[in-house]
Parts: structure tokens; C-alpha cells; sequence
């Protein structure tokens, strides 16, 4: 008979099979056992747990700049409107593009913000700004969106990765990638995906079998756990911590394969990266990853910017369009947040190439989902697009109303040092018109 | 043969000019304009004042005349016929297409209007009576990168009997006006730009189209490869096919910019390209030599250009300008299939 009692002495047979079974059934070690996360999280109980109470996030992030113009402002029959005619919502008085005819009908989720003023129309200087929130102090690199809800909602001793970055065009990647954890430090970085919808270096070698690695796992796991035995260490808890997500993260590889889906799920995204990538950051958003951003370059239109919208913003329509329904009919809409945002927008002149130049001054994102009040328009621009008239926010307001909207209050400190540092700057205020 | 290009007037617009059309043996220019309207504009007057014809509800991209009519077509899908003398409109068929109208062309004897749009099919209608003659179907409606494809430019040959369509990705298609049925096609793969790797996104495409006297020859424009697509910053560039035998015979770049317009010299084999990028030019080019004869700048990107009756003088079309330039030492390039 196996006894199942270990201590290390050899009157106490280890049995290999009981060895694993107990190290299953412990605390903390069940991703180990089935290293599919999404198998792990698909039991009712747990994935009813998340579904309450997990707030998540997926930006789509139209790198280069979209233009409002072609998309949630439209200026129909001004001489900055250009050709598109704009197209009456669901909800009355809400008009977007005539390029947008999926979100018209699904506008009830999304509130529209018309009135950012950002000031700053350089690729690289709006894109930290604008994935900050603010401007970067010397001596103090502030954490961008991603770690930030990382740490605020990423779960101790997760098995999957905090903060996911899809970015596959070369031009502006390095504006976003890698992600900036700033001063929370690297724990909050970002896993960036940009040659691969797959992460890199993370499979096991081949000459290593399954069970052999889990195997590997529950003896570190066992020494480690006889070490620790009468000390107290913080890093001891953050070394093993380390290699629970090192085992987590090699174990959501799955959740990138997004060809573990239906292929009538995969046929709704459509065949585009862009596409793609944003069915495997519902898989991920569904698995626990508080923050994912999916980046759509390159919208920089400054010649031909019709046709470049005509090209692009019907794929935003679409893709938009679909991770809302698929997030919604799987019950996560209620606590996704997802954001269309970029460096800045366009502008309403039309150069002789039939483009647009890059434009702060009265641009637009959107909000849908989690803690938003859907159906929703703030601020307003002149009838031209050239500036802003009612509600003008900044990059500061966007990120209080974001942190809001997750149920993070966007007033709290973190620390550096001794200084107290607010995750937004004091008397930032949300904006309440366009939260639930 | 030398040229000398002179300009003899520009008059400045707060609009951008899609479209010109002339009528004949005058200085009235018929102007499809950004701001949705068809301007009457006699360019001859000192301070030239356009009368408005209203009708549209977006960007009028095609202007054209048959016998005493204009017809115009715009992105709002419709096909619009005006009196001339009344400025009014007397048919309008409302969804002639069902997405953004690219341009016209009326046949040599006038009584067949071309119309080609971004729902990829190319219209035959009667001049006369409005009714639809043919559908040419048969571009792609997708890009091979899964996006919606557009159908820029059409044009007749001079004996009527033909027709060529050009689309975004570089294939032209040649029909049989009387049958509708495709006889011929080309490819200018060259004229399309996708780029997979930086912007993951498309330019380009085949703008202009023009046979030759004899219709046996086509040339096709647009612009060249382009390193980045954010903006027409490549080399504007003319292929000359023979149609038939889907040979290409010459080929040519010019200034940076993509070509617009094209036209063949009725007589004697010079090819006339205009369009921009940042700023506009112009090319004749001999087909028969295949050499450069003059090519040279042009104070606005250009959008369509038409000609007088004895080539003297061009007319051309564009962002904020309307020019007007003679030609010394020219053949005669008339109006045909425009």
C-alpha cells in the first residue's frame, strides 16, 4: 500500500502519483494540475465568480489617430466634413458616421466623448500621454493605464499574465510598446505581443514532458515549501509568487489560440489581425487578464484620408461591433470596459491630398461597458470640428473617468518613497455625465 | 514637337474641384465640387461667378455633358440630369448606386452615360431616357487583404464600342458597350500599394484610364509603389497596354503624385497625364517613342482636366483652383468619350 505521508525520510516513500495528487489538491497549486487556465476558470463556480465581480478593460488603441470626423463626430455638409453623411443611432439625437452603421445599432453601450483637448499632436508625446493620463514628471515616470489596472485589479498569485499589448504594425509601435509600469515597477509590465498573436519563449522544451514538468514544479514547490517552514520572508512569498506565474503564464497559451474557437465565433471577428486580436482578448478578459490592449495602426492619414477611413473605420465598426455582442452574450459586458482612444485626432482642414493633419485641439474617444452609461454624448465641438464649445476635458478627466468606471478611485495614493502619489492629480474630477 | 504651356488664368475657390466638363466651343465649365453642388462657371468673365446647381447631398466626383444636358454623379449614389438653361434638375434616379459614386463618362455619340462606383458595378444608362442599358459586374467588391474595394474610373473608346473600368487594387476591365459583356483586362498591380508591415493598410489604385485613337491601345494611371502610405508621396506613373493582347507596351513615372487624368492625342500619339500630391503637374508623353515631350507643374493637385476644340487650351480642375492654360505647338486633342 502507498502511504501518502511525506517528510523526506525513506521509512516515508514518496509515491510519484500520490505526490502529484496531494500537491493537486493543494491551496494555490491547482493551475498546475490543469494548466489550462480557461478549463481551470470554465467551471460554473468560478466563472460565475469572475463574471460578478472582475472588472476588466480592453482598449483599442487606433494608433496613428483616427479621425472624429470619420467616426463619432461627424461635421455632414460643413466645408471641414468631407464626404460621409452621418447616420442616426438607436438613440435619438445620436448621430456618428455613415461609415459606423454596426455601432449605430449598439450605441446604447457606449457613451461618446466629443471634447478632449489635448494639446499635444506628436505621435510619440500624445501617445504617453495619452496611455498615462498625464505628463511625466522629472524624476517620476508615472505607470501607464495597463499597470495601473494591473495592480488595481489583477488577482494575487493569478495565473495569467496582468497586462497583454497586441501591437503588430511597426509604425508607432515603440510610442506604446513595451508598456510603461513606470514606477510600480516591472511586476506591472507588459507581455507585448508584436510579431506573434502567440507569446514567444514561453513553451516548454520539447525534451521535457508534461508530467515531468509538473513534476519539476512540485518539487521546487515541496523544497520550497520545507524551507519556509519556521521563516518568514516577503521575498520567499514573492519568489515562489514568481514561479506560480512563470507555470500561469506558459500555461495561457492557450488563451492566444484563438483557433480554439468556433469557427462561427472566429467568422464573426473576420479575417483581419485586427480582428483576431480582439477575439483573443475576449478569450483573455475571460480567463481573468484585467487589461488588454489591442492596437489598430496606422490611421495617419494626412493624404487620401477618405479612402483610408472608408478602409478602416468599417473593420472598427465591425470588430467593435462584435466584441460587444460576444462580450455581452457571454454576461462580461456588465464588467468590461472597453475604450476606442488614440495619441489625437484629425483635422477638420482637408489638405490638397485630400488628408487630414494631426489635430488635439477637438478630437473624440469612447466608453462602453463597465460602469458607463450607455447611449451617452459629453461635449461638443464648433460646427466646424475646430474647437471645442462645451465640456472640455483633457487626458486627466479621461483617466478619472476610466478608474471610476472600474470602481478604482482614482484619488487614492500610491507611494514612492514617502511621497504620496494620486493616480489622478488632485481635483481631477470623472466625468459623471457619461458613468452609470 | 516642343510645347510651351502657358497659364492664362487661375481663379481661387474655397472648394475642392472633382469634376470639369465644358461646353462646346465655349469658356462654361461645369464644376462638381466638396461643397455638393455643380458650379456654372464661364471662366472667359474677369471676376468669374459661378451659378449653383443644387441637388446633391455629398462630394460631386463626375460631371459630364450630353447634348444639351449635364448629368452629374456624386457619393450620395445619384445620377442627376440639368437643364442648362433653367439650372434645374429634370431627372435624379435617386440610388443609381448604392455606395459613393466615382466618376462618369459619355460616349463618343452621347447617348450612353458610364457611371462607376464603390459598389464595384459599373452602370450603362441612356442618355436620353434614363433607362439602365447594362450592369457590368465583375470587380472585386473585397481586397485580397479582406477591406472593401472602390471602382475609380471609367472611359469610352472613340468608336463607342468600348469601355474600361479601373479599380482599387490595379484590374481593369474591358466591356463590349453593345453586350455588356467583358472582352479584355489588364493588370497594374504596381498602381496599389498594401502595406502589411508598418501601416497595415492600402493606397492607390487605378485613377485614370484613356485609349488611343485607334482603341487599341489603354493607359492606365495612378501612382507607383509608395514606402508609406500615409500619403501619395510616391511616383505618379502611366502603363500603356495593348488591351487585347493584355501586352504591356511602355510604361512611365513623373513627379511625384498620382495621375488623375489621361488623354490621347487624337492625331498623333502624344499621351497627356495631370493630377498631384502636394501640388499639381501635367505630362505629354509620346507613346510612339516612348520619351517624355514636356511635363512641368500645375498650382493645385488636379482632379479632371478638359480640353477646346483645337487642343489650344486646357482646362483643369482641382484643390481651391481653377486653371486655365494654353498649349503653343500642340496637335489637336479633342473631346472624346469625356
Amino acid at each position: 500500500m502507498v502511504r501518502k505521508i511525506f517528510c523526506g525520510s525513506p521509512e516515508h516513500p514518496i509515491s510519484r502519483r500520490g505526490f502529484l495528487g496531494t500537491l493537486a489538491a493543494a491551496a494555490g497549486t491547482a493551475a498546475f494540475a490543469d494548466m489550462t487556465a480557461l478549463q481551470v476558470l470554465g467551471t460554473p463556480a468560478v466563472s460565475a465568480d469572475l463574471r460578478r465581480n472582475q472588472k476588466r478593460c480592453i482598449l483599442l488603441w487606433l494608433a496613428g489617430g483616427a479621425s472624429q470626423l470619420e467616426t463619432w463626430d461627424p461635421k455632414p455638409g460643413a466645408v471641414t466634413g468631407g464626404p460621409f453623411a452621418a447616420i442616426q443611432t438607436v438613440v435619438p439625437g445620436i448621430h456618428i458616421s455613415e461609415l459606423m452603421p454596426k455601432m449605430a445599432q449598439r450605441i446604447r453601450h457606449t457613451a461618446i466623448i466629443r471634447s478632449l483637448n489635448t494639446r499635444n499632436g506628436d505621435h510619440g508625446g500624445g501617445s504617453r500621454l495619452m496611455m498615462r493620463g498625464r505628463a511625466n514628471e522629472a524624476g517620476l515616470a508615472y505607470p501607464d493605464l495597463g499597470a495601473v489596472l494591473a495592480r488595481e485589479l489583477g488577482r494575487p498569485g493569478s495565473p495569467v499574465p496582468d497586462y497583454v499589448s497586441f501591437y503588430s504594425a511597426t509604425e508607432g509601435r515603440y510610442n506604446v510598446t513595451p508598456g510603461s509600469p513606470g514606477f510600480l515597477g516591472a511586476r506591472y509590465g507588459s507581455m507585448d505581443l508584436t510579431t506573434s498573436m502567440v507569446p514567444e519563449n514561453i513553451r516548454r522544451p520539447s525534451g521535457i514532458s508534461d508530467q515531468d514538468h509538473l513534476a519539476r514544479a512540485g518539487l521546487r514547490d515541496f523544497l520550497s515549501r520545507g524551507f519556509e517552514r519556521g521563516r518568514s520572508s516577503d521575498s520567499l512569498e514573492s519568489h515562489n509568487q514568481a514561479y506560480q506565474r512563470v507555470h500561469g503564464i506558459m500555461a495561457s497559451e492557450r488563451l492566444f489560440d484563438i483557433s480554439r474557437e468556433p469557427q462561427r465565433i472566429r467568422d464573426q471577428y473576420g479575417p483581419t489581425l485586427f480582428g483576431q486580436q480582439a477575439l483573443a482578448a475576449r478569450r483573455l478578459v475571460e480567463a481573468g487578464v484585467p487589461f488588454v490592449r489591442v492596437g489598430r495602426a496606422w490611421w495617419d492619414s494626412h493624404g487620401h484620408n477618405f479612402e483610408t477611413h472608408e478602409e478602416l473605420v468599417p473593420e472598427l465598426d465591425h470588430v467593435m461591433a462584435t466584441l460587444l455582442d460576444d462580450l455581452e452574450a457571454r454576461g462580461l459586458l456588465q464588467n468590461t470596459l472597453v475604450i476606442t482612444l488614440a495619441e489625437f485626432g484629425r483635422t477638420p482642414n482637408i489638405n490638397s491630398q485630400l488628408g487630414r493633419d494631426h489635430f488635439a485641439s477637438a478630437w473624440s474617444c469612447t466608453l462602453s461597458g463597465c460602469g458607463i452609461r450607455g447611449g451617452s454624448v459629453y461635449g461638443r465641438s464648433d460646427p466646424t470640428g475646430n474647437r471645442v464649445i462645451d465640456g472640455e476635458v483633457g487626458a486627466p478627466q479621461i483617466f478619472a473617468t476610466i478608474y471610476r468606471a472600474l470602481g478604482i478611485n482614482h484619488h487614492k495614493n500610491y507611494h514612492v518613497g514617502s511621497r504620496p502619489v494620486p493616480l489622478t492629480d488632485p481635483g481631477t474630477q470623472p466625468i459623471r455625465e457619461v458613468l452609470a | 514637337m516642343p510645347l510651351t504651356i502657358r497659364t492664362v488664368k487661375e481663379i481661387n475657390r474655397r472648394d475642392i474641384l472633382f469634376s470639369v466638363a465644358r461646353l462646346p466651343r465655349s469658356s462654361r465649365l461645369f464644376l462638381g465640387s466638396s461643397d455638393f453642388k455643380v458650379h456654372d462657371l464661364d471662366v472667359s468673365q474677369n471676376n468669374p461667378q459661378s451659378r449653383e446647381l443644387v441637388g446633391h447631398t455629398s462630394y460631386v466626383t463626375g460631371v459630364r455633358l450630353a447634348g444639351q444636358s449635364l448629368i452629374s454623379g456624386s457619393y450620395d449614389g445619384k445620377l442627376i440630369w440639368w437643364d442648362l438653361e433653367n439650372r434645374r434638375a429634370t431627372r435624379t434616379i435617386e440610388s443609381a448606386h448604392r455606395r459613393w459614386i466615382r466618376g462618369l463618362a459619355v460616349s463618343p455619340d452621347g447617348t450612353k452615360l458610364a457611371s462607376v462606383a464603390d459598389d464595384m458595378v459599373c452602370r450603362l444608362w441612356n442618355t436620353t431616357t434614363g433607362v439602365k442599358l447594362h450592369d457590368l459586374a465583375g470587380h472585386a467588391e473585397r481586397t485580397p487583404n479582406h477591406f472593401r474595394s472602390m471602382l475609380y474610373v471609367c472611359v469610352f473608346s472613340a468608336d463607342g464600342r468600348h469601355l474600361a473600368t479601373g479599380d482599387r487594387v490595379g484590374h481593369v476591365k474591358i466591356w463590349d458597350v453593345g453586350t455588356g459583356r467583358q472582352v479584355g483586362s489588364v493588370e497594374a498591380p504596381i498602381l496599389y500599394t498594401w502595406d502589411g508591415v508598418q501601416r497595415i493598410r492600402s493606397i492607390g489604385g487605378v485613377r485614370a484610364l484613356a485609349f488611343s485613337p485607334d482603341g487599341r491601345q489603354l493607359a492606365v494611371g495612378g501612382v507607383g509603389r509608395i514606402g508609406n502610405v500615409d500619403s501619395v508621396a510616391g511616383p505618379s506613373r502611366v502603363e500603356v497596354f495593348d488591351w487585347a493582347r493584355s501586352q504591356r507596351l511602355c510604361e512611365f513615372t513623373g513627379p511625384q503624385g498620382i495621375v488623375n487624368r489621361l488623354q490621347f492625342h487624337p492625331q498623333n500619339d502624344w499621351l497627356f497625364a495631370a493630377g498631384g500630391g502636394s501640388n499639381g503637374f501635367f505630362m505629354f508623353y509620346h507613346t510612339a517613342r516612348r520619351a517624355m515631350i514636356q511635363q512641368g507643374n500645375l498650382p493645385m493637385h488636379v482632379h479632371d482636366v478638359t480640353f477646346n476644340e483645337d487642343s489650344s487650351t486646357f482646362y483643369a480642375a482641382g484643390h481651391n483652383k481653377v486653371v486655365v492654360a494654353e498649349i503653343r505647338n500642340s496637335g489637336t486633342i479633342g473631346e472624346r468619350g469625356a
